[in-house]
Protein backbone atom coordinates (compact mmCIF):
# COMPACT_ATOMS: atom_id res chain seq x y z
CA UNK A 1 0.00 0.00 0.00
CA UNK A 2 1.33 3.58 -1.13
CA UNK A 3 1.64 6.38 1.46
CA UNK A 4 -0.23 8.57 -0.84
CA UNK A 5 -3.30 6.11 -1.40
CA UNK A 6 -3.92 6.24 2.38
CA UNK A 7 -4.11 9.67 2.84
CA UNK A 8 -7.65 10.91 3.19
CA UNK A 9 -8.81 7.81 3.70
CA UNK A 10 -11.93 7.64 6.00
CA UNK A 11 -10.97 6.21 9.23
CA UNK A 12 -14.23 4.76 10.54
CA UNK A 13 -14.63 3.01 14.19
CA UNK A 14 -16.64 -0.56 14.75
CA UNK A 15 -20.19 -0.10 16.54
CA UNK A 16 -22.64 3.31 16.33
CA UNK A 17 -19.40 5.48 17.26
CA UNK A 18 -19.11 5.94 12.69
CA UNK A 19 -17.00 8.44 11.13
CA UNK A 20 -13.99 9.03 13.18
CA UNK A 21 -12.30 11.73 10.39
CA UNK A 22 -9.60 10.74 7.60
CA UNK A 23 -6.03 10.32 7.28
CA UNK A 24 -3.87 13.14 7.57
CA UNK A 25 -0.55 11.78 8.12
CA UNK A 26 1.47 8.63 8.69
CA UNK A 27 3.91 8.61 11.29
CA UNK A 28 7.19 6.52 10.86
CA UNK A 29 9.26 4.67 13.27
CA UNK A 30 12.66 3.56 13.27
CA UNK A 31 14.14 0.13 13.45
CA UNK A 32 12.60 -1.92 12.18
CA UNK A 33 11.56 1.23 9.31
CA UNK A 34 7.12 0.95 10.34
CA UNK A 35 4.56 3.15 9.97
CA UNK A 36 4.05 3.70 13.73
CA UNK A 37 0.78 5.56 14.18
CA UNK A 38 -1.69 7.65 11.77
CA UNK A 39 -2.71 10.80 12.90
CA UNK A 40 -5.87 11.75 11.84
CA UNK A 41 -8.30 14.60 11.65
CA UNK A 42 -10.99 15.30 12.89
CA UNK A 43 -12.28 18.55 12.05
CA UNK A 44 -11.43 22.30 12.48
CA UNK A 45 -12.43 22.64 15.76
CA UNK A 46 -10.47 19.13 16.73
CA UNK A 47 -7.10 19.01 17.31
CA UNK A 48 -5.87 15.44 15.73
CA UNK A 49 -6.22 12.09 16.77
CA UNK A 50 -2.98 10.01 16.89
CA UNK A 51 -3.54 6.34 16.81
CA UNK A 52 -0.90 3.84 16.70
CA UNK A 53 -0.82 1.48 13.65
CA UNK A 54 -1.30 -1.75 15.84
CA UNK A 55 -4.24 -0.39 17.24
CA UNK A 56 -6.04 -0.45 13.88
CA UNK A 57 -8.33 -2.67 12.75
CA UNK A 58 -7.95 -3.04 9.34
CA UNK A 59 -6.59 -1.29 6.60
CA UNK A 60 -8.56 -1.42 3.30
CA UNK A 61 -8.16 0.26 -0.09
CA UNK A 62 -11.20 2.57 0.73
CA UNK A 63 -10.96 3.00 4.27
CA UNK A 64 -9.46 2.24 7.95
CA UNK A 65 -10.57 0.90 10.85
CA UNK A 66 -9.74 1.59 14.47
CA UNK A 67 -10.60 0.25 17.78
CA UNK A 68 -10.79 3.85 19.66
CA UNK A 69 -10.16 7.08 18.50
CA UNK A 70 -8.40 8.08 21.35
CA UNK A 71 -4.91 8.72 21.34
CA UNK A 72 -2.51 6.09 21.48
CA UNK A 73 0.38 5.44 23.91
CA UNK A 74 3.62 7.78 23.05
CA UNK A 75 4.32 7.30 20.00
CA UNK A 76 7.36 8.43 18.10
CA UNK A 77 7.54 12.37 17.18
CA UNK A 78 6.00 13.18 13.83
CA UNK A 79 7.81 13.69 10.92
CA UNK A 80 6.74 13.70 7.54
CA UNK A 81 8.34 11.19 5.01
CA UNK A 82 6.74 12.39 2.07
CA UNK A 83 8.42 15.72 0.85
CA UNK A 84 11.15 15.22 2.57
CA UNK A 85 14.93 15.68 1.14
CA UNK A 86 16.83 12.93 0.99
CA UNK A 87 20.43 13.32 2.03
CA UNK A 88 22.96 10.55 2.27
CA UNK A 89 25.37 10.19 5.08
CA UNK A 90 28.02 11.40 3.59
CA UNK A 91 26.07 14.97 3.29
CA UNK A 92 24.78 14.65 -0.39
CA UNK A 93 21.39 15.57 -1.04
CA UNK A 94 19.55 12.63 -3.31
CA UNK A 95 16.48 14.54 -4.32
CA UNK A 96 13.09 14.32 -2.17
CA UNK A 97 10.90 11.66 -1.02
CA UNK A 98 7.50 11.05 -3.41
CA UNK A 99 5.95 8.21 -1.95
CA UNK A 100 6.52 4.64 0.23
CA UNK A 101 5.18 1.47 -0.07
CA UNK A 102 4.34 -0.56 3.08
CA UNK A 103 2.98 -3.70 4.37
CA UNK A 104 -1.29 -2.86 5.47
CA UNK A 105 -0.68 -6.09 7.54
CA UNK A 106 2.13 -5.19 10.21
CA UNK A 107 2.51 -1.53 8.76
CA UNK A 108 6.57 -2.76 7.62
CA UNK A 109 8.01 -0.07 5.22
CA UNK A 110 8.69 -1.93 1.65
CA UNK A 111 10.28 0.55 0.06
CA UNK A 112 10.96 4.60 -0.35
CA UNK A 113 10.65 6.13 -3.56
CA UNK A 114 12.21 9.09 -4.59
CA UNK A 115 13.05 11.37 -7.48
CA UNK A 116 16.48 9.91 -7.47
CA UNK A 117 15.27 6.38 -7.67
CA UNK A 118 14.17 3.57 -5.08
CA UNK A 119 15.36 3.10 -1.79
CA UNK A 120 14.97 -0.14 0.53
CA UNK A 121 14.43 0.19 4.12
CA UNK A 122 18.21 -1.51 5.00
CA UNK A 123 19.43 1.58 2.87
CA UNK A 124 17.57 4.22 6.05
CA UNK A 125 19.13 5.54 8.24
CA UNK A 126 17.29 8.07 9.84
CA UNK A 127 14.16 10.49 9.41
CA UNK A 128 14.38 14.00 10.79
CA UNK A 129 13.11 17.57 10.90
CA UNK A 130 15.58 18.23 8.39
CA UNK A 131 15.85 15.00 5.84
CA UNK A 132 15.76 11.13 5.49
CA UNK A 133 19.47 10.76 5.81
CA UNK A 134 20.20 6.80 3.91
CA UNK A 135 23.27 5.03 3.32
CA UNK A 136 26.26 5.74 0.69
CA UNK A 137 27.87 2.49 0.96
CA UNK A 138 26.82 -0.96 0.02
CA UNK A 139 23.60 -1.58 -2.49
CA UNK A 140 22.31 0.50 -5.28
CA UNK A 141 23.16 3.69 -5.08
CA UNK A 142 19.85 5.86 -5.50
CA UNK A 143 21.15 8.44 -8.31
CA UNK B 1 40.21 11.35 -3.60
CA UNK B 2 37.65 12.99 -1.98
CA UNK B 3 35.69 16.21 -3.61
CA UNK B 4 37.32 19.75 -3.17
CA UNK B 5 35.11 22.27 -0.80
CA UNK B 6 35.38 25.96 -1.33
CA UNK B 7 35.45 26.69 2.45
CA UNK B 8 33.33 30.00 1.61
CA UNK B 9 30.44 27.61 0.53
CA UNK B 10 30.08 25.85 4.11
CA UNK B 11 28.65 29.01 5.81
CA UNK B 12 25.20 28.21 6.22
CA UNK B 13 25.78 24.72 5.63
CA UNK B 14 23.20 22.87 8.16
CA UNK B 15 25.06 20.66 10.28
CA UNK B 16 22.96 17.61 10.29
CA UNK B 17 22.80 13.96 12.55
CA UNK B 18 22.33 10.67 11.66
CA UNK B 19 19.02 10.52 12.20
CA UNK B 20 18.18 13.57 10.43
CA UNK B 21 17.49 16.30 12.34
CA UNK B 22 19.72 20.00 11.92
CA UNK B 23 21.16 20.92 15.11
CA UNK B 24 23.23 24.32 13.70
CA UNK B 25 24.53 25.84 10.85
CA UNK B 26 28.19 25.98 10.33
CA UNK B 27 29.63 30.21 10.84
CA UNK B 28 33.42 29.66 9.96
CA UNK B 29 35.88 27.21 9.45
CA UNK B 30 38.70 27.11 12.06
CA UNK B 31 42.14 25.94 10.91
CA UNK B 32 44.72 24.20 12.98
CA UNK B 33 47.40 26.74 13.83
CA UNK B 34 49.51 25.30 10.86
CA UNK B 35 47.15 25.37 8.54
CA UNK B 36 46.96 21.38 7.47
CA UNK B 37 43.33 21.05 8.54
CA UNK B 38 40.07 22.00 9.92
CA UNK B 39 40.21 22.06 13.36
CA UNK B 40 36.53 22.92 14.06
CA UNK B 41 33.53 25.02 13.09
CA UNK B 42 32.15 27.80 14.71
CA UNK B 43 28.17 27.95 14.60
CA UNK B 44 24.94 29.72 14.43
CA UNK B 45 21.45 28.71 15.55
CA UNK B 46 18.95 27.20 12.63
CA UNK B 47 16.32 29.95 12.24
CA UNK B 48 17.44 33.36 10.43
CA UNK B 49 17.54 35.68 13.80
CA UNK B 50 19.47 33.39 15.67
CA UNK B 51 23.21 34.48 16.07
CA UNK B 52 26.44 32.46 17.46
CA UNK B 53 25.82 30.18 19.09
CA UNK B 54 28.24 28.77 22.59
CA UNK B 55 29.56 25.51 21.37
CA UNK B 56 31.60 24.76 18.18
CA UNK B 57 32.26 21.27 16.26
CA UNK B 58 35.60 19.78 16.74
CA UNK B 59 36.66 18.13 13.18
CA UNK B 60 37.28 14.56 15.07
CA UNK B 61 33.12 14.73 16.17
CA UNK B 62 32.24 15.27 12.39
CA UNK B 63 31.15 12.24 10.76
CA UNK B 64 31.47 13.49 7.16
CA UNK B 65 31.96 16.69 5.33
CA UNK B 66 29.52 16.84 1.80
CA UNK B 67 28.70 19.33 -0.69
CA UNK B 68 25.14 19.61 1.07
CA UNK B 69 25.53 19.40 4.96
CA UNK B 70 28.15 18.63 7.71
CA UNK B 71 26.95 15.64 9.08
CA UNK B 72 27.23 14.14 12.52
CA UNK B 73 26.92 10.86 14.84
CA UNK B 74 24.41 12.55 17.06
CA UNK B 75 23.64 16.10 18.73
CA UNK B 76 26.49 15.54 21.48
CA UNK B 77 29.31 15.88 18.92
CA UNK B 78 28.63 19.85 19.61
CA UNK B 79 30.89 21.26 22.67
CA UNK B 80 29.66 23.55 24.70
CA UNK B 81 31.81 26.95 24.82
CA UNK B 82 31.89 30.24 26.48
CA UNK B 83 31.20 32.82 23.22
CA UNK B 84 34.43 34.62 24.32
CA UNK B 85 36.43 31.44 23.26
CA UNK B 86 34.73 30.84 20.12
CA UNK B 87 35.24 34.24 18.72
CA UNK B 88 39.06 34.19 19.75
CA UNK B 89 39.17 30.73 18.32
CA UNK B 90 37.97 32.43 14.82
CA UNK B 91 39.83 34.84 15.05
CA UNK B 92 43.16 33.00 15.24
CA UNK B 93 42.16 30.24 13.16
CA UNK B 94 40.40 31.58 10.12
CA UNK B 95 42.36 31.77 7.20
CA UNK B 96 40.01 34.17 5.12
CA UNK B 97 42.14 37.73 4.37
CA UNK B 98 45.29 36.71 5.53
CA UNK B 99 48.02 38.53 4.18
CA UNK B 100 50.08 36.10 1.56
CA UNK B 101 54.07 37.27 1.60
CA UNK B 102 56.86 35.51 -0.08
CA UNK B 103 60.08 34.49 1.52
CA UNK B 104 61.47 37.53 0.67
CA UNK B 105 58.86 39.38 2.36
CA UNK B 106 57.29 40.79 -0.72
CA UNK B 107 52.88 40.93 -0.13
CA UNK B 108 51.79 39.24 -2.85
CA UNK B 109 48.25 38.45 -1.79
CA UNK B 110 45.88 37.80 0.44
CA UNK B 111 43.44 35.08 1.05
CA UNK B 112 40.16 35.13 -0.81
CA UNK B 113 39.26 31.17 -0.12
CA UNK B 114 40.50 27.94 1.04
CA UNK B 115 40.05 24.31 -0.60
CA UNK B 116 39.82 21.85 1.80
CA UNK B 117 39.17 18.06 0.80
CA UNK B 118 35.36 16.71 1.90
CA UNK B 119 34.53 13.79 3.35
CA UNK B 120 36.48 12.29 6.26
CA UNK B 121 39.33 14.17 5.29
CA UNK B 122 38.91 18.11 6.09
CA UNK B 123 42.68 18.02 4.85
CA UNK B 124 44.03 21.66 3.49
CA UNK B 125 44.45 21.70 -0.34
CA UNK B 126 45.00 24.72 -1.52
CA UNK B 127 44.47 28.57 -0.91
CA UNK B 128 42.83 31.03 -3.54
CA UNK B 129 43.92 34.66 -3.72
CA UNK B 130 43.69 37.93 -4.54
CA UNK B 131 47.09 38.09 -6.29
CA UNK B 132 48.79 41.39 -6.81
CA UNK B 133 50.23 42.39 -10.03
CA UNK B 134 53.70 41.31 -9.16
CA UNK B 135 52.94 37.72 -8.87
CA UNK B 136 50.04 37.33 -11.57
CA UNK B 137 49.93 39.96 -14.41
CA UNK B 138 46.42 40.28 -16.15
CA UNK B 139 42.87 41.57 -15.44
CA UNK B 140 41.46 41.96 -11.60
CA UNK B 141 39.02 38.90 -12.10
CA UNK B 142 42.35 36.80 -13.36
CA UNK B 143 43.69 37.51 -10.44
CA UNK B 144 41.43 36.74 -7.99
CA UNK B 145 41.55 32.98 -9.86
CA UNK B 146 45.31 32.22 -8.71
CA UNK B 147 45.40 29.22 -6.76
CA UNK B 148 48.59 27.96 -4.29
CA UNK B 149 48.83 24.84 -3.72
CA UNK B 150 49.37 23.91 0.16
CA UNK B 151 52.55 22.09 -0.34
CA UNK B 152 53.96 25.53 -2.21
CA UNK B 153 53.56 27.17 1.79
CA UNK B 154 56.52 27.21 3.57
CA UNK B 155 55.18 28.70 6.50
CA UNK B 156 52.24 29.95 8.28
CA UNK B 157 52.36 32.90 11.09
CA UNK B 158 49.13 33.73 12.69
CA UNK B 159 46.83 35.54 9.57
CA UNK B 160 49.93 35.62 7.54
CA UNK B 161 51.06 32.93 4.78
CA UNK B 162 54.48 32.55 3.24
CA UNK B 163 55.30 31.02 -0.07
CA UNK B 164 58.72 30.76 -1.73
CA UNK B 165 59.57 33.85 -4.30
CA UNK B 166 59.75 30.53 -7.32
CA UNK B 167 56.73 30.13 -5.73
CA UNK B 168 54.31 27.99 -8.34
CA UNK B 169 50.64 28.78 -9.26
CA UNK B 170 48.09 28.20 -10.84
CA UNK B 171 45.44 30.39 -12.48
CA UNK B 172 42.35 28.85 -13.05
CA UNK B 173 38.32 29.37 -13.36
CA UNK B 174 37.82 25.67 -13.19
CA UNK B 175 38.41 23.64 -9.88
CA UNK B 176 38.06 20.27 -11.29
CA UNK B 177 40.91 20.78 -13.81
CA UNK B 178 42.76 22.33 -11.05
CA UNK B 179 42.39 19.60 -8.85
CA UNK B 180 43.56 17.58 -12.22
CA UNK B 181 46.84 19.32 -12.68
CA UNK B 182 47.69 19.61 -8.81
CA UNK B 183 46.70 15.48 -8.71
CA UNK B 184 48.83 14.59 -12.03
CA UNK B 185 51.75 17.02 -10.57
CA UNK B 186 51.75 15.05 -7.38
CA UNK B 187 51.92 12.22 -9.55
CA UNK B 188 54.45 12.71 -11.00
CA UNK B 189 56.40 14.07 -8.06
CA UNK B 190 55.36 10.58 -6.45
CA UNK B 191 56.77 8.68 -9.59
CA UNK B 192 60.09 10.20 -9.81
Amino acid sequence: MLFSRVRGLPVLTPGDAGRVGVVRALTVGAAPWRVASVRIARGRLRRDAVVAWSALGAAGPDLLTARSAEDSDPVPAHHELVGSRVLTECGEERGTVLDAAFDPLTGRIEAVLTTSGELTPDRLLGLGDHALVVRTGSGRPPG
Amino acid sequence: MNELTAVRSLATLPVVTLGGDAVAHVKDTVFDPSARGIASFTLTGRTLLSGPLPRDLPWPAVHCLGRDAVMVRDAGALCDLPLSVVRRDTVRGRLLGAQVLTDEGEAVGTVLDVLVEGGTSGRLVAFRLAARRDLVHGSRHRRHGVYVPRGEVSGVSGRTLVIPAHATTYVTDDVPAFTARVGARHGRGAAR
